[in-house]
């Protein structure tokens, strides 16, 4: 038996799992495991069976039951012969969970680090395999959604090619054999008190985490921890120390913001706490009817990111000039009577060559004239001094205390990450290392590349990588410890507003495996380093006292109190923050031999983490709604002066660092900047990911980790081939922007304010009734959707969940670029506007418009897709025979079509993840979104439960619905006019997408509402 | 006067040469049948087999893989498979007119062609078939949407095109296997009276079932033909319209057009027409039919071609008016775009091919030309196929939402299950003609000077002799 399996499963279920390592186990969760028989070929023969099958009612002979069957046996053999179906065994419990009914899912509260914030979950699992992930609605940075990638980690859990065992210089070990190395090890070490090891580590927000760091520091004071991650927040932890000597955590408060200017700061998607930050920012821009008022965002920023494609007004400088447009901001304001004491010299004399007159002075007037209701926000690549002058221009503004909150950060410790790997980097390399334990992260990989980290690696004696995936840095390591899953094992964090929550498995690693904090107190010697002891000793340190209150904590998922200080006015030293900016000075121009290139975390993979995840890999990106790969961005202009198309291969060059990749001429980029996002080109992230993209590590260097100039850029002969879910013909027809198609629909505040129906007005119905009596659609439920373009961030946690919630296949490069994706919903993405360089965006989610007058429905010669009596597009897929005219007929084109047997080849862990309620379709047959209809029938059955006839609002969400971080999807009964969905039908900004054809769609867009400031007018 | 003699004052010379006999035509027609077959017909039978292998395996890796194997897609989910059948039906529309409109209009120009036609017809729409069966993403399934008593009873859906597609194409199929098998009697007795081994009797004989040309056969085969002939030339009319309105009942821009009907009717007898001639021509050829396939049939079918493709080419500028005078931003822009968009390519090779290359046929001296009919029957033939193509893939590729726009390109199982189709039908049809009496002896033979009785036999004699001394040469070729 192996240590993990002794995993306790849940709210401290004790029984251990029988299953010996050896033996092949996809999962492993519940008791009926225990039972020797299970897997074997000929389960007649257990007494389970004979006795499920004695005890029922049916096989009970009678005459009549003898005639039934053998009527129904002859029917059924007849059947059975000409449809070849697999065998399949249907294994009972031996003995049954706790809780667990067949066939009706559970729901477990957890938590989960994302990009080091906190995100409140709430897990389905059926059966003991959680399916699909939720955000937990009590949970404050959640508030019931998630982004894209918590939508995905589900199918990382599933992941066969995970790390499964334990490895001793890549042979495959036990863990018992681990811990017999650790515990020796251990003795060496604390006879050394620990000198020459070290701990590689994450930045987390775990407070038990941090407890077992500073008890490992406490047992073996000579040893040292590390943190790094490539992404991080170390640049607002610098600017922090300058601005207020001492280090803070910010807290953003969007929803009190007027205006909002975002200093290269992507805090709708990549930036941490996006979740909550996109439900802050749309409820500053909901628009309940033309009366309202709704904030304005300005962006600054080199890269086209999905804040910027948000942004009322959006300035496009290199990320270098971002610091010096700041400044010339600054001394504008102060010249509008914004008081920046001694910063003022500092920032006055910032040229502010190429930036329009209007983005200082009018911008300044804006941000005075909402003086504490404004929040400025910088990126977390830009430089610590942007960081210093943003907080000191917050406090001037009056933003402090009202839209930005310091707290007292957890992890006060957490300094320069990339300062930190250096250190350990060049220890390493000095042969003062002795062990290192790398605790999850991929160092080799994605170190700045001028650190030489693996090679560093491979001059220490024991290097210990605890990894999910056998990567690269596992490759480098003498042992490596299987990382579980965020599912399987305990844990917890703490949003920076101090809200406790319990991270729960919902099931035991499947394949075994320990959790970074376990492996934390294994090093500290901790005797109880089992992570559901050091958690709940951390939670009684919370205050957290017996089993009740342990038991609510695990059901909530979130503690009641909070545990942070909020540190009230914090004065900023201005004297600093103008000696950081003098420090800095300016960067010298750039020029097509001096480009500058800016990293960005991945919009789907972030900085790699995720690369093995086909739903990640295949999404198509928001902004180039390129799948399967990443692209080196280059403005249209800067590309036509290189000579660059679509496609085309070049290599850039900085110092002695070079990195070929395939240049994508992109709306919105910098003059003269190339955007590079990080994660891709993995080698050894699995079969999924290995190949899909270009490395742009290589080019990342310690010193200028999230912008650099001075690079070489030089085309190679080669073309590299892309795929796109939209543009398949890779061809902007200029004459259909001229015709002005009424799709995305968006106006103005005062364009709205002055016509409030703009859009119906713009997509009108048919003149002219139609031509027999409709469907009465006045009685009963009838189901509906409406989609708020307005709020709608366009960052595809939507199609992730669809994808989730309803099986969708993944289909593959090839099969993307010829037009052959399945997901359900998907998000248009428009650019409005004359410039090529400086569009405007609009998103438009859209899956199944479910229209009242479907065209896919006469259509269809088997009547396979017809209307529901509640208004819903149903497909039957056994009906189906694929003729695929339905597709042809469909103005949206939301129905898919299985070209190829595309569930084919799903490893059997995969094949967990399947939502039961939800057919596997096969070859042949159509389909699309369904708005959910299992969740719809999974609700009645409640209601019927509990005795009512109707859904109720609130019983019921879609999968997209829930997902959605900007909360911009309603769903629901139509016919109850106090449901949210019914309101928003109501809105004055209610149009139907391509409404002229007759289709009446039951799904409904609020047209875009953009907030330009009059005077930005140039 | 009787009726059958052609009117020499208006230039009309007789159907046949002056040197054909009946003897002659039973020896020239079912000497096919009877002696070895030429080294031509080999060639051509050796390749139709290979062709058909090809189609094997394509439609045997297509059902393997699924219509992924093709390059169907989002957003042009017909494509090749759609168009091939659109194009063979219209191909076999030739047969129904020859035999059925023109039997009923007493063109008797028409005996020597028909039965070609027919037969062409026959193996057209069978090639059609294929495409409709094979192109369903699950094809073991099919029988769904035939209107089949079943436990569920679940009907197909009678709203659907598609629907009345299945019935259509059926009805013309059956309809016209009928017409050209009661056509055939009276020849199937002929060579199983010819025969000079028991199998030949035996199978022709059965064939023939029990015909002997007696005064109430033929009374009784003259009414059945008749009928026959009255409820094909609807189908003539309907087949093409109603698998026009695949298209026109839809919503997409491009398709949703009410000139499809009749333009694709006269679409469909264009291509048919050159169809017929284009096999006319090889087949006269391999079997030295030139006496019975004269100049004078060629030289009709030809004239018939103009007119039928300028119908088209006036189709193909309405649509454009129309596309204009709606106002309809989406109409408007699909036009333009196959025009001027991606597959401008296709779009002008239909118009040259369709429209502009048989206006050639305004000159006698083209259109008694061998090479410049048969160089112009195979490029309106290409050009058909292309206007279906047009149709289908432009019309879906660039359809309402920008965003969804897309490509198509084919692949090698498109290819093949296309070049395959040529093999179905040229083994058919070699099958056919060497073993089946591929023209109408009987109905020549009716041709005939003379044939007909007549009340005034020795007033004829002379005026056929007079007409046999204007009557043009056999053809030299």
């Amino acid at each position: 038996m192996s240590t993990s399996g002794e995993e306790k499963f849940d709210k401290g279920g004790e029984q251990p799992s029988a299953l010996s390592t050896s033996k092949r186990v996809f999962w492993r969760s519940l008791e009926q495991k225990q039972d020797p028989s299970y897997g074997a070929e000929d389960n007649s023969g257990s007494d389970v069976v004979k006795q499920t099958i004695a005890g029922d009612e049916l096989f009970k002979l009678r005459r009549r039951n003898f005639l039934t069957l053998s009527g129904a046996m002859t029917a059924l053999a007849g059947v059975e012969g000409c449809i070849r179906r697999p065998v399949e065994n249907i294994m009972p419990y031996t003995d049954m969970p706790e809780y667990v009914n067949p066939g009706v899912p559970l729901h477990y509260a957890t938590v989960m680090n994302r990009n080091g914030a906190a995100l409140g979950l709430v897990v389905t699992a059926h059966e003991g395999r959680p399916t699909k992930i939720e955000g937990n609605p009590d949970h404050p940075a959640s508030l019931g959604s998630t982004d894209l990638i918590a939508q995905a980690s589900i199918l990382d859990l599933y992941d066969p090619e995970r790390v499964q065992k334990p490895l001793a210089s890549k042979v495959s070990s036990t863990f018992a054999d681990f811990d017999a190395f650790l515990t020796g090890k251990l003795g060496e070490l604390s006879k050394k008190q620990g000198a020459g090891l070290r701990v590689l580590a994450q930045p987390s927000n775990s407070p038990s985490f941090l407890r077992m760091r500073k008890a490992l520091l406490a047992k073996l004071p000579q040893a040292r921890v590390h943190t790094y991650a490539p992404v991080n927040q170390s640049n607002a932890r610098l600017g922090a120390k300058i601005a207020f000597g001492r280090s803070v955590a910010t807290v953003n408060d969007f929803t009190a913001a007027r205006v909002v200017l975002s200093l290269d700061s992507d805090f709708l998607m990549t930036e941490a706490g996006s979740v909550l930050a996109s439900r802050q920012f749309a409820q500053a821009r909901n628009l309940d009817s033309a009366a309202g008022d709704m904030n304005r965002l300005y962006v600054v920023e080199p890269a086209l990111s999905v804040t910027g494609s948000n942004a009322d007004h959006r300035l496009r400088v290199a990320a270098q000039d971002v610091v010096r447009y700041t400044r010339a901001l600054a001394a504008e304001l102060a010249t509008q009577g914004i008081e920046l004491g001694n910063a003022v010299g500092a920032v006055r004399g910032a040229s502010s060559e190429g930036i329009p007159d209007t983005w200082i002075k009018a911008v300044a007037k804006d941000l005075v004239s909402s003086r504490g209701a404004v929040l400025i926000v910088a990126g977390s690549r830009q430089p610590p001094e942007l960081h210093a002058l943003v907080s000191l221009l917050n406090r001037a503004l009056g933003a402090s205390g009202r839209t930005v909150t310091y707290v007292e950060p957890l992890d006060a410790d957490d300094g320069d990450n990339f300062a930190d790997v250096r250190a350990l980097s060049d220890d390493m390399a000095a042969g003062k290392v002795d062990t290192l334990v790398i605790l999850g992260g991929n160092p080799v990989l994605d170190a700045p590349a001028d650190l030489k980290f693996g090679a560093a690696l491979s001059k220490v004696p024991t290097s210990i990588a605890c990894s999910t995936y056998p990567d690269e840095t596992a490759d480098a390591c003498s042992w490596v410890v299987p990382l579980a899953h965020e599912l399987e094992t305990w844990g917890d964090q703490q949003t920076a507003f101090g809200h406790y929550a319990v991270q729960q498995p919902l099931l035991a690693p499947l394949w075994g495996g320990r959790s970074e904090l376990e492996l934390l107190g294994q090093l500290a010697s901790e005797p109880a380093w089992r992570g559901h002891e050091v958690v709940s000793a951390t939670a009684e340190e919370h205050g957290i006292k017996g089993e009740i209150a342990w038991r609510t904590l695990l059901h909530r998922g979130v503690a009641d109190t909070t545990f942070a200080t909020v540190l009230g006015a914090l004065s900023v030293d201005d004297r600093a923050v103008a000696q950081a900016l003098q420090k800095a000075g300016d960067a010298p121009a750039l020029g097509k031999g001096n480009l500058e290139v800016v990293f960005a975390p991945d919009n789907k993979l972030f900085d790699g983490r995720h690369a093995n995840n086909n739903w990640l890999l295949e999404l198509p990106d928001p902004i180039t709604r390129i799948t399967w790969d990443n692209v080196a961005m280059i403005a249209p202009t800067t590309a036509r002066e290189l000579g660059l198309k679509a496609g085309d291969m070049i290599r850039l060059t900085r110092g002695d660092a070079s990195i070929d990749i395939a240049a994508w001429p992109q709306p919105g980029i910098a003059n003269n900047t190339v955007s590079l996002s990080l994660g891709w080109g993995r080698k050894r992230a699995g079969k999924n990911g290995n190949g899909c993209g270009f490395d742009v590590y290589p080019l990342r260097s310690s010193t200028a980790p999230g912008f650099t100039a001075g690079v070489s850029l030089s085309k190679l002969d080669k073309k590299y081939k892309i795929s796109q879910t939209q543009d398949h013909d890779q061809m902007r027809d200029t004459r259909v922007e001229k015709e002005n198609r009424p799709l995305a629909l968006d106006a103005t505040l005062a364009q709205y304010k002055a016509r409030p129906n703009f859009a119906e007005y713009k997509s009108p119905d048919p003149e002219g009734g139609p031509l027999w009596i409709g469907q009465d659609y006045t009685k009963g439920q009838q189901w509906g959707m409406v989609v708020d373009l307005n709020t709608c961030t366009g960052c595809n946690t939507c199609v992730i969940a669809c994808q989730s919630e309803n099986n969708v296949p993944v289909v593959g490069k090839e099969q993307v670029a010829r037009g052959r994706e399945m997901h359900w919903f998907r998000i248009d993405r428009y650019y409005v506007g004359e410039n090529e360089d400086e569009p405007e965006v609009a998103f438009q989610p859209l899956g199944c418009q479910h229209c009242e007058n479907a065209p896919c429905e006469n259509v269809c010669p088997v009547a396979a897709t017809s209307h529901s009596p509640e208004g819903l597009n149903d497909i039957a897929y056994n009906r189906c025979i694929g003729t695929r005219y339905c597709m042809n007929n469909c103005p949206y084109k939301v129905r898919r079509f299985n070209f190829l047997n595309f569930n084919l080849d799903i490893p059997e862990t995969k094949q967990m993840q399947f939502n039961p309620n939800v057919t596997v379709r096969f070859r042949g047959v159509i389909e699309k979104c369904s708005y959910c209809v299992q969740r719809i029938q999974g609700a009645k059955i409640v209601a019927k439960q509990q005795g009512r006839r109707e859904i109720k609002e609130g019983d019921l969400k879609s999968a997209c619905q829930q997902a959605c971080p900007a909360h911009a999807i309603a769903f629901g009964d139509l016919n109850d006019a106090s449901s949210e969905v019914a309101r928003w039908y109501k809105r004055d900004r209610n149009y139907a997408l391509l409404a002229d054809i007759g289709t009446r769609p039951r799904t409904r867009f609020l047209g875009k509402v953009r907030n330009p400031n009059p005077e930005m007018k140039s | 006067m009787s009726a059958d003699k052609p009117i020499a004052e208006i230039g009309e010379t007789p159907l046949v040469p002056a040197h054909v006999t009946a003897a002659y035509i039973s020896d020239a027609v079912s000497g096919v049948t009877e002696q070895a077959a030429p080294i031509g017909w080999w060639i051509i039978f050796g390749t139709a087999l290979l062709g058909l292998g090809i189609l094997g395996v394509s439609v045997g890796y297509l059902f393997w893989n699924g219509i992924g194997s093709w390059g169907n897609d989002s957003p042009v989910a017909w494509a090749w498979d759609i168009t091939n059948f659109v194009w063979w039906i219209g191909i076999g529309h030739a047969g129904t007119l020859i035999s059925a409109v023109l039997f009923l209009f007493r063109q008797k120009w028409r005996t020597s062609v028909n039965r070609f036609a027919e037969a062409m017809t026959i193996f057209a729409v069978m090639c059609a078939l294929l495409y409709p069966t094979i192109h369903v993403g699950r094809v073991w399934v099919l029988y769904w949407a035939l209107p089949l008593p079943n436990q569920m009873a679940m009907w197909p859906n009678f709203k659907s095109p598609l629907l009345w597609d299945v019935f259509a194409v059926s009805t013309y199929f059956t309809v016209s296997l009928l017409f050209w098998y009661v056509g055939l009697l009276p020849d199937f007795a002929t060579l199983r009276d010819r025969s000079k081994s028991l199998l030949r009797k035996k199978v022709y004989g059965a064939f023939a079932l029990g015909w002997r040309g007696s005064n109430r056969h033929w009374r009784n085969y003259e009414r059945a033909y008749l009928i026959l002939a009255a409820l094909s030339t609807p189908l003539v009319l309907s087949v093409h319209s109603v698998v026009s309105f695949d298209f026109a009942t839809s919503v997409m821009p491009g398709w949703h057009t009410t000139i499809f009907p009749p333009y694709f009717v006269a679409g469909a007898v264009f291509s048919g027409f050159a169809m017929v001639s284009t096999l006319m021509i090889i087949s006269r050829q391999v079997f030295n039919l030139k006496d019975l396939m004269t100049m004078k049939h060629l030289e009709l079918m030809n004239k018939i071609m103009l007119v039928t493709g300028s119908l088209v080419g006036y189709a193909y500028s309405m649509e454009f008016f129309i596309a204009w005078y709606s106002g309809n931003a989406y109409e408007r822009y699909v036009f333009i775009n196959r025009a001027t968009g991606p597959y401008w390519w296709a779009y002008w090779t239909m118009v040259t091919c369709n429209v502009l290359v048989p206006q050639v046929f305004w000159f006698k001296k083209f259109r008694t030309s061998i090479p410049v009919m048969f160089a112009v029957s195979i490029l309106i033939n290409i050009g058909m196929w292309f206007e279906r193509f047009v149709i289908i893939v432009t019309s879906l590729h660039r359809d309402y939402l920008p965003s969804a726009w897309g490509m198509f390109s084919p692949t090698i199982v498109d290819v093949g299950c296309y070049v395959g189709s040529f093999g179905l039908f040229f083994t058919l049809f070699s099958l056919f003609i060497r073993w089946m009496p591929m023209i109408a002896m009987f109905e020549v033979k009716a041709a005939l000077p003379g044939a007909q009785p007549s009340h005034h036999a020795h007033a004829d004699d002379h005026a056929d002799a007079a007409h046999a001394a204007h009557a043009e040469p056999a053809p030299a070729e």
